[in-house]
């Protein structure tokens, strides 16, 4: 079975923090 | 005060320094419980840290905010190989781009190559690149014909 890479990983991101500094 | 704890936090953030993440979203957490930001972060730095049993605790631990985050729950699921939950979770979210990815890469978990292959062609308009897209594509319809 091949593996499927895990694009979904690299679709999580951290929010936009900029309002709250 | 909390903006410097959040500026604090951003320059771990960007410096991928995902420890230092997640003490600071504690900090932050211990003064502002229900902070959206604080935990979402907190969430995010636990997977990128492949941290997954973690990243579901923190969920968990807010029972408050869990509208907004059944796509990170699931995607914690699916490393878990908690492939039914995972999919159970994806569908209180609405659906996007992201949300297809991860539920293509759970159907061929699954072995449901068909309505994989499916859900990829959608995925060709998306704003996800479409080489990553085709090459993941490729590989299910080989494992399909072998
Ligand atoms: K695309």
């Amino acid at each position: 079975n091949p593996i499927v890479l895990d694009l979904a990983y690299n679709t999580i991101e951290f929010p936009s923090i900029e309002n709250r500094m | 005060p909390l903006e410097d704890l959040f500026t604090t936090l951003n320059r771990h953030i960007q410096a991928s320094s995902y420890d230092n993440v997640v003490k600071l979203t504690d900090q932050i957490l211990a003064i502002s419980p229900d902070d959206d930001d604080a935990l979402r972060c907190k969430v995010v730095a636990l997977i990128k840290d492949d941290r997954v049993v973690d990243a579901l605790s923190a969920i968990k631990s807010s029972r408050k905010h869990l509208d907004d985050f059944h796509f990170l729950k699931a995607y914690c699921l699916y490393r878990q190989n908690k492939l039914d939950e995972a999919l159970e979770s994806l569908k209180r979210q609405e659906r996007n781009d992201e949300t297809m990815l991860l539920e293509c890469q759970i159907l061929y978990r699954l072995g449901k190559m068909d309505a994989c292959i499916d859900i990829y062609q959608k995925l060709q308009n998306s704003k996800i690149d479409n080489m990553e897209i085709n090459s993941v594509a490729a590989l299910v319809m080989a494992g399909r014909s072998s």
